[in-house]
């Protein structure tokens, strides 16, 4: 069977070709399909009036109440976002700055590159930001904001994501994603959460069934 | 086994383009993803952005006008790639209009949809059996699947 054989061995070079040309990853992207799997979880749409939570984030930044808590007992500031379908990814900024550095101009093309896929498509996400609790607080929700606003700007204006499905939030220090960690590095991070389903989007094929998930599957075998 | 080898030898000279030839075949993108087209422009211009355009977001008209300010301090790799980089970010999302037309047919008679709201028919046309080949080229070309 010496052509069995030899497709074998194409087989395999072709794989030793792939693993070699493979750019060394420096900060290693996320998977499209994670993100895609994390975020496509939707199920019920709250109400959240971004205009109102960014006041509501800043004012309570300034609070200077002798009873404020301690960074790792605050309560959480929009409990709302918790049950959200969300991804959080480790974006790399500029000190300071809402400028992402060119080791996350991957990460930041394949958060583009999920949106895009049909399984998103039909959603419209937040763009939140965080801080840890060193520095100014005041200036950790202006810095966050700015970071989600750099990404939502860059998906919408760069990648051409649509406007309307992206929003942006920052929390500062209000909200920590590792509460029990004030100070960590892990609250740094960006998190995409899916916030609503976009209207009108229930036009079905009428003589196809409806595409369900397991259809799905079969269709992406090719 | 001489003959093994000799064929591995030829098939190791040629097989990127085979290997380019095989994904167009199982009707893979023509286009590049996003992500790669930025680990691109990373890759080759990470430290010219860092050097000459701190202060400027991936944002493709003010990156592409801060790099080409600067072509004379760029490296050789940065001036021969970042136009590539952001054509191809360009390409993936050009064709996206594009898949009106392909797909004109599948989106108004098996999507019930309009080609004025493609992005609508998108789920439809991806999980629905009769699209055409130019109409399923067409949307991987734009990264819907």
């Amino acid at each position: 069977m010496p052509a069995k054989r030899d497709l074998r061995c194409i087989g395999l070079l072709l794989a030793i070709l792939a693993a070699t040309a493979l750019p060394r990853a420096q900060a290693a992207a996320p998977e499209k399909d994670e993100i895609i799997s994390q975020l496509g979880r939707f199920d019920t749409a709250p109400e959240l009036d971004i205009a109102a939570l960014r006041q509501k984030v800043i004012e309570k930044s300034k609070s200077r109440s002798r009873t404020e808590p301690e960074p790792s007992k605050r309560p959480l500031i929009v409990p709302e976002l918790v049950g959200l379908p969300t991804f959080t990814v480790d974006i790399r900024f500029d000190t300071d700055t809402p400028v992402v550095r060119p080791e996350s101009y991957q990460t930041v093309g394949r958060i583009a590159d999920a949106l895009v896929n049909a399984a998103l498509l039909p959603y419209s996400f937040l763009v939140v930001g965080h801080t840890d609790s060193n520095g100014r607080r005041e200036a950790n929700v202006l810095l966050s904001q700015r970071r989600a606003d750099a990404i939502r700007d860059v998906l919408v204006n760069t990648f051409k994501i649509s406007s309307k499905r992206i929003q942006s939030l920052g929390l500062g220090e209000e909200q920590f994603i590792d509460q029990a960690h004030p100070t960590s590095a892990v609250n740094q991070q960006i998190q995409i959460l899916t916030i609503a389903k976009l209207p009108e989007q229930s036009e079905q094929p009428p003589q196809a069934t409806p595409p369900s998930a397991a259809k799905k599957k079969s269709a992406k075998k090719k | 086994m001489v003959r093994g080898g000799s064929i591995l030898f030829v098939l190791a000279l040629i097989s990127p383009s085979l290997a380019s030839a095989q994904a167009m075949r199982i009707g893979s993108a023509e286009t590049m993803s996003f992500a790669d087209a930025s680990a691109l422009l990373a890759q080759s211009c990470g430290a010219d952005i860092t050097a000459n355009c701190r202060g400027v977001n991936l944002d493709a008209n003010r990156m592409r006008e801060c790099l080409s300010r600067n072509t004379d301090a760029l490296s050789p790799q940065c001036r021969s790639d970042y136009l590539r980089a952001f054509d191809a970010i360009q390409k993936r999302i050009v064709a996206r209009v594009a898949v009106a037309n392909a797909c004109g047919r599948e989106i108004v008679k098996l999507c019930s949809g309009s080609t004025k709201e493609t992005s609508k028919s998108i789920p439809c046309l991806i999980s629905t059996r009769g699209v055409s080949r130019n109409c399923i080229q067409a949307v991987d070309n734009a990264g819907y699947r």
